[in-house]
């Protein structure tokens, strides 16, 4: 497969830790939360061969490309709508969550408001760039940050503080029966592929995805659910755990680097995050609005020979994000993720069922 | 054939006219030449013509040949022969330094120019310590001449073309066939002939007017006047753009990194310039990051970095009393003035420039209490910096990006100067230079990467 496409998994692993994966896995710790993450790994795995395997069928290819020629129309513009807007929220709950964070601890003087702007107004400028240009982004940033998450991951397994008991202690849940919250949550982790609907139409020369690249995918995604819901458990204790917010920050906070140039990894971490988590807004917002201009795309509404309809949604993203940020607390977006995250894992079976009436009507 | 084959009457016309075009210019020079049964007739400008070429190779065979058939399938068998087309065309080669022989009912236009600017320059933007040290002529023949000395292939192709509606001064593409990207060397071509501007007068306006965006930051084709750089970028499927009257050339497309790229990079062993592009990255680095950091540190999140050093940073700036950016937004405008001071001004006061506002302006500034000492060692860090950048135009852009990072980390600290950061880099990974992708990671090998089928 193409390296791009690695890219997009990767964000979506990687971000988890903005979406609230960890915390909807720990507050589940004695409820089945490893079996739910041993199943959702390998549906997870599934799900992303199916759909690239799908994608690999049509090559430069998008979903509203396809839809529109093999399906009704009213059917596909339900189906694109209904995506799309999944795919908004998406890039919502990271949105919210990340300033939230930002708040809480880094610019505490700041308006919750203004930190979103600020948000707003880079990612406005980066959804709107051509798919080709996103990806060249995504790639650059994530190279940069990915040597630095490393060396934490790797601080963080080495670190005294981590105790090996409290891990065993969270083990020894391991025969409980999975819970629907937890496998939609950790699932997140492994559904990066999806964003092929839009990103395929770059992916104009024939592949196919192997099982080099399904083990390579399932190691690092392996990695990551381990290191995401053990590592804050060892860290901050098996009780403790649940009554942190943000497991993960506090984590990274116990963390520190004597002889670099900052010694709180905090900071650090925080820094990677708004990076990693803006690239997740901009890949799931830059799909949402190809998906909603394959759509919706009025010709009258021009200036100067520009169509204004792409700003007409941005505007919308906008006021979506603005008022979110300033109506939720904490408590209910963690409780919102938790329900987008179940809806996720049933559109699903929806998605795949598009999928396969797609590659009937193609006979391919 | 250089022929307008007409008779007596119709070439006394020709002549006629251009004299009448050229005529209150005092340098015309209308010679007829008459030995016994031969005649001709010359017509050139006496300021553009090689004089000693035009007795040497017209007026002495003139006189010493047998008649004027010899006479003129002599000059007809001269390289220097052009083709007419048309009246116009005669005339602008004149104003070339062309000149104009009438033999037996034939016009026979020669390319005697006389050209003072082709003496070879030392290299002045980019010098380097290994590699050639002489650059380009000025004139265009000379650098064609140049770049096919270090160049010996026969697919190595140059086709010429007038551009400027009023100084039709000749431009030159050069690209190797074999390995020149096709869709690229149409797209310069068609834009070469869309342009119509009055007056060129450097390479670098090319650039400018090439591009489609009318308001641009960075320069998407790349100026050169090593030749060793030429050829590099020859062989690697580039497009070079030579103009005559210039000793500059462009290469298009340019991508990013071109612009971080030295040609000592060549010459070095590998871990030397594998260092030194570090270094490079790094100075980039930190002269776009360290202003903005210096007033998100200070007037944001003094808890990232250790307490010594916000201590210290707050201790320095005692008695400082403006907020931050307006410390480092002072200091930065006056390093930039420097910057300006010392490119403009001539030789001779340079130095004077420099020690005045370096030393004294920064020593008086932390003793007067209008920004603080660790201020000052970060303007000194980020002025070194800059100059890092091996090809001037980027560091100039460089220069802006800085200030509007600046920017972004006052209105939002850290935050702001990360986000800055990545909206650079958007903005980068938009740009295209014809076609090119203008900032993308190349990972796989060059054939994979530049392919238009996949990403």
């Amino acid at each position: 497969m193409n390296r791009y496409f690695f890219y997009l998994v990767f964000v979506n692993m990687v971000a988890n830790v903005v979406a609230s994966v960890p915390k909807i896995l720990i507050s589940h710790r004695t409820e089945g939360a490893i079996v739910s993450m041993i199943i959702s790994f390998f549906l997870g795995l599934v799900f992303c061969y199916l759909c690239t395997r799908f994608f690999n069928l049509f090559p430069g290819k998008g979903l509203p490309d396809l839809t529109k020629k093999y399906l009704p129309r009213w059917l596909s513009f339900t189906m694109i709508f209904v995506t799309s807007f999944t795919w908004y929220i998406a890039g919502l709950i990271t949105l919210v969550t990340f300033s939230f964070l930002l708040k809480r601890f880094l610019t505490p003087d700041m308006p919750l408001t203004w930190i979103t702007a600020t948000f707003l107004a880079f990612l406005s400028y980066g959804i709107l760039m051509k798919s080709k240009s996103v990806l060249f982004t995504i790639e650059t940033v994530l190279l940069f940050c990915l040597p630095f998450i490393f060396v934490i991951t790797l601080k963080a397994y080495t670190a005294p503080e981590l105790k090996l008991d409290f891990i065993k202690e969270s083990l020894m849940y391991i025969n409980h029966y999975p819970s629907f919250p937890a496998v939609a949550a950790s699932i997140y982790l492994l559904l990066g592929g999806f964003n092929l609907v839009i990103f395929n139409r770059l992916f104009k020369r024939e592949q196919r995805i192997n099982w080099k690249n399904m083990l390579f995918i399932g190691f690092i995604g392996g990695g990551t659910f381990v290191t995401t819901f053990f590592i804050p458990i060892g860290m901050l204790g098996f009780d403790a755990v649940e009554h942190v917010v943000y497991p993960w920050i506090t984590t990274s906070d116990t963390l520190r680097l004597e002889f670099f140039i900052v010694e709180r990894v905090l900071y650090i971490f925080l820094l990677l995050y708004l990076a990693i988590s803006f690239l997740s807004v901009l890949i799931h917002w830059h799909v949402t609005l190809e998906l909603l201009k394959s759509i919706l795309w009025f010709k009258k509404m021009t200036l100067y020979k520009h169509n204004l309809t792409p700003y007409l949604f941005i505007v919308l993203f906008w006021l979506g994000g603005l008022k979110s940020v300033t109506n939720l607390t904490e408590y209910q977006l963690i409780q919102f993720s938790s329900y987008f995250l179940n809806y996720l894992l049933c559109s699903f079976a929806v998605m795949f069922g598009l999928f396969w009436m797609i590659k009937r009507r193609a006979k391919v | 054939m250089s022929l307008i084959k007409n008779n007596k009457g119709n070439i006394r016309k020709t002549l006629d006219w251009l004299s009448e075009e050229i005529k209150p210019s005092f340098d015309l020079v209308y010679k007829p030449l008459h030995i016994d049964d031969k005649h001709a007739e010359l017509l050139y400008i006496k300021t553009v013509v090689d004089g000693a070429q035009l007795q040497q190779l017209v007026i002495k065979p003139f006189f010493e040949l047998g008649n004027d058939r010899h006479v003129e399938a002599y000059l007809n068998s001269l390289p220097n022969l052009q083709d007419i087309e048309a009246k116009e065309q005669i005339l602008l080669e004149l104003t070339k330094g062309s000149v104009i022989v009438a033999i037996r009912n034939q016009l026979l236009l020669l390319d005697l120019k006389r050209v003072k600017s082709d003496s070879v320059l030392e290299t002045m933007i980019e010098p380097t310590i290994q590699g050639p040290q002489l650059s380009l002529s000025e004139d265009i023949a000379t650098n064609i001449n140049l770049i096919r000395q270090r160049y010996h292939k026969p697919s190595l192709k140059v086709e010429t073309m007038d551009i400027g509606e009023k100084t039709h001064l000749t431009l030159a593409i050069l690209y190797d066939e074999e390995v020149v990207l096709n869709e690229v060397l149409d797209s310069i071509k068609n834009k070469l002939k869309s342009i119509k501007p009055q007056t060129v007068q450097s390479t670098m306006e090319l650039n400018r007017l090439l591009n489609d965006k009318k308001r641009s930051l960075m320069p998407i084709m790349m100026m050169t006047e090593r030749t060793d750089r030429v050829v590099y970028n020859l062989a690697g499927g580039k497009v070079i753009l030579l103009l005559d009257g210039s000793h500059t050339t462009v290469l298009a497309p340019a991508v990013f990194f071109d612009f971080m790229s030295s040609m000592d990079d060549k010459y070095g062993s590998y871990w030397i310039t594998k260092f030194l592009k570090l270094l490079r990255y790094f100075g980039l680095f930190a002269c776009l990051i360290l202003p903005g950091l210096y007033v998100a540190a200070t007037s944001y999140n003094p808890e990232v970095f250790r307490v010594e050093l916000a201590l210290s940073v707050a201790g320095s700036r005692i008695g400082v009393p403006y907020p931050s950016f307006i410390e480092v937004l002072f200091l930065l405008v006056f390093m930039e003035l420097l910057t300006e001071a010392s490119i403009r001004l001539p030789k001779a006061v340079t130095g004077t420039a420099t020690t005045v506002g370096g030393l004294i302006l920064g020593q008086a500034a932390t003793e007067a209490a209008l920004a603080s000492n660790i201020m000052i060692i970060i303007v000194g860090a980020v002025a070194i910096s800059t100059f890092v950048i091996p090809i001037n135009e980027m560091s100039f852009a460089i220069r802006v990006v800085r200030f509007i990072l600046l920017a972004f980390s006052s209105f939002a600290g850290l935050a702001g100067l990360l986000f800055g950061l990545i909206g650079l880099l958007m903005y980068l990974a938009q740009l295209d230079s014809f076609g090119e992708p203008y900032f993308k990671i190349y990972l796989q090998s060059k054939r994979t990467e530049t392919e238009r089928t996949s990403t």
